[in-house]
């Protein structure tokens, strides 16, 4: 290995914005309106549709990418258990997956100019990952969080979304995922904005973000930018507006929920972004870790049924194939059978009778 | 047999260098607090505490730096660089004014419990931490800005996990502040963060302590490139060892490579050595944090191709 020459630095500041929070936040609307200002999302964007009329802004590379991850540390999109960051965050030590996602971040740097945004509801999961990729790129990492009312999040999805969930796990997983994004992203360069906010008028938090993380794109916006962008926001987008009033969720949880709103909610004031809220915020994490063992304790017992139920529907299953196997051995003419050794024949029959091995 | 987790009384009857773990005193100091404590034995490293200190300081809640008999201001420069850093509340500084027996045969022959022994020395050390989660860091350790991100996430991600990381480090020689070697030619590995709690003490090894932990808790393995370990050429980088003849013949690996290395620098044949890497920083900026923040995160991965080791 030779000496690195210096001189190979990309001479343009890179820099890359990820759009956080909780899905249905307007994290949609801000990354539009920073593309639309100039800034790259890397393409192919994922098609818009009923439930996001004007566009998602996510990259399907980083959402086929993320939903890969997830899966590997089997954790969900909404998924409520504080122990679900340790496991998605092993990840990010994994250098195979740190190295897939530098190339891919590099290539989109050389594709789309020297300013990305890169927005995914599942982005926070893998906050490591992105800032090892943007540290590599020599880009400066820096975070958006969108604010809105957790219980028009919760309404919002049970709304738009499939209704597997139900308003106490999503109002759980909003409180997790909002929690431990805020901590994710202390100490770096970050910002938070009301949805509120930027459907009111959007140009105050933008102009806000283009001085606070130096994006040229935002500073040199020209007028006909200025109007794209607000023939793209359209206030009427926040279609749901509920509150405590319009959901069932036991007390504690609603209790954490809205006091962890109310502080999240101050880190989007001017030098709201202090030591005392993040101390708050710290006990609320903490009060709903213990909240959250408290319940899986209390549901020990369906835990347990559905994992024995889920053994037994497994072992149908494995005995299911492998009669599947036989008729199908049985199937095979007579004569091709016969051409297999009888000592060989019956190793296959009892290796194919066990669960599981077909 | 000590119970495991008790408290540790001294030989020497120096109650204020017993050992009082924070899970024995709850009532009076209260339950330890989620985060992730840096603890620092440190002596003499005044030079290189400026690059040392602030990435950690970024990266950790709390930093303790435990001062043993330095002569050279040691103390003094980490509570300056921790005050600069905006950080003095997050730093403790203490003061261990025992001499500490060498590794090798002078801690084989030094009591356990003797506050002359490593192994007291750093149980003391981490008794005044004050969180859930702690890790050893030695003086001479800088981390690259990708470091720095990953043990700020591990701070609060590692709560309640139980688990035990890892983190390759690569030695890096410093010839002048423009020029120095870099060891990729061995995956220098060990543990150095871990919970808090009676599972989680030191015992006395054959050269050294070592911290027990359960063999049940999960092992991760950070990725390369997150540290470097300096060692300045013209400093004797073995002074802290009984001889070197304990060197030469030790059983760990690592030590018999940085043997290997040292010797090959002091004699000018760096480039026989395999997979030691020569780099020059380019003028006006230090070799330090040229390897750190340009060429460490620029460098293809893997950063580390192993070499055969002779037996």
């Amino acid at each position: 290995m030779t000496p690195v020459d210096a001189s190979a630095s990309p001479p343009i500041k890179r820099r890359v914005v990820f759009v956080v929070g909780s899905g249905r936040s307007g994290t949609s609307t801000m990354a539009g309106t920073l593309r639309t200002l100039g800034m790259h999302v890397p393409q192919p964007e994922v098609q818009a549709d009923e439930t996001n009329p004007k566009g998602f802004g996510e990259p399907q590379w980083v959402v086929d990418f993320h939903d890969e991850l997830l899966q590997r540390c089997r954790v969900q999109v909404s998924d409520a258990r504080p122990a679900a960051w340790f496991e998605a965050g092993r990840l990010a030590n994994l250098e195979p997956l740190r190295g897939r996602l530098h190339d891919w971040l590099a290539g989109q740097f050389e594709a789309g100019g020297p300013e990305l945004v890169i927005k995914d509801p599942r982005l926070s999961w893998f906050l490591g990952l992105w800032r090892s990729a943007a540290l590599r790129c020599d880009a400066t990492p820096t975070y958006v969080t969108m604010l809105r009312p957790v219980t028009e999040v919760v309404g919002s999805k049970q709304r738009y979304y499939a209704a597997k969930f139900g308003e106490v796990q999503r109002t759980a997983a909003w409180v997790n995922m909002m929690l431990h994004t805020e901590r994710a992203t202390r100490g770096s360069a970050r910002a938070f904005v009301r949805y509120g906010d930027m459907l009111h008028d959007w140009t105050v938090p933008v102009f806000g973000l283009g001085q606070a993380f130096d994006l040229a794109a935002v500073q040199t916006a020209q007028a006909n930018d200025i109007r794209a962008v607000h023939s793209f926001i359209d206030p009427n987008l926040r279609r749901v507006q509920l509150t405590w009033d319009d959901l069932e969720v036991p007390a504690r949880l609603r209790e954490i929920a809205e006091e962890a709103w109310q502080h999240l909610d101050r880190l989007a004031d001017p030098d709201g972004d202090v030591p005392a809220v993040h101390d708050v915020l710290d006990q609320l994490r903490a009060a709903y870790g213990t909240l959250y063992d408290e319940a899986e304790a209390i549901s020990a017992s369906t835990a347990l049924a559905s994992h024995r139920e889920g053994r037994l529907e497994g072992e149908k299953a494995g005995a299911a194939s492998a009669v599947v196997v036989r008729r199908g051995a049985q199937r095979l003419p007579h004569g091709v059978r016969a051409l297999v050794p009888a000592r060989v024949r019956g190793w296959l029959r009892r290796v194919l009778r066990r669960p599981g091995r077909a | 047999m000590a119970v495991r987790g008790a408290d540790i009384a001294c030989e020497e009857g120096l109650a204020e260098y017993d050992v009082r773990w924070p899970w024995n005193h709850v009532a009076e100091w209260g339950r330890l607090r989620p985060g992730l404590t840096c603890v620092f034995r440190v002596k003499d490293e005044a030079r290189n505490l400026p690059w040392v200190l602030p990435p950690m300081l970024a990266a950790a809640d709390h930093v303790v730096l435990v001062d043993n008999l330095s002569t050279d201001g040691t103390a003094e420069v980490g509570a300056r660089v921790a005050a600069e850093c905006g950080a003095a509340e997050r730093y403790t500084g203490l003061v261990y004014p025992h001499r500490v027996s060498r590794a090798g045969q002078e801690h084989l022959a030094t009591e356990p419990h003797s506050v002359h022994s490593l192994t007291h020395f750093y149980n003391w050390s981490f008794s005044h931490v004050r969180t859930t989660y702690s890790m050893k860091w030695d003086g001479d350790m800088v981390l690259t800005p990708e470091g720095v991100g990953v043990l700020h996430d591990l701070a609060w991600q590692l709560e309640n996990s139980g688990a035990v990381v890892a983190i390759p480090r690569h030695p890096l020689s410093i010839v002048s502040d423009s020029e120095a070697w870099l060891d990729l030619g061995f995956r220098f590995l060990e543990p150095w963060i871990y919970p808090m709690g009676a599972d989680f003490t030191f015992v006395k090894a054959f050269e050294w302590e070592v911290r027990e932990f359960p063999a049940t808790s999960q092992r991760i393995v950070a990725p390369e490139g997150l540290v470097v370990e300096l060692k300045w050429i013209e400093e004797d980088e073995f002074a802290h060892w009984t001889s070197v003849a304990d060197f030469e013949n030790s059983r760990v690996p690592r030590k018999r490579r940085e043997w290997q290395v040292y010797r090959a620098l002091m004699e000018g044949r760096g480039e026989t050595v395999e997979g030691l890497v020569r780099i020059q920083a380019p003028p006006g900026v230090h070799i330090v944090d040229h390897v750190v923040h340009t060429w460490l995160p620029q460098a293809p991965r893997p950063l580390v191709r192993r070499v055969r080791m002779d037996p």
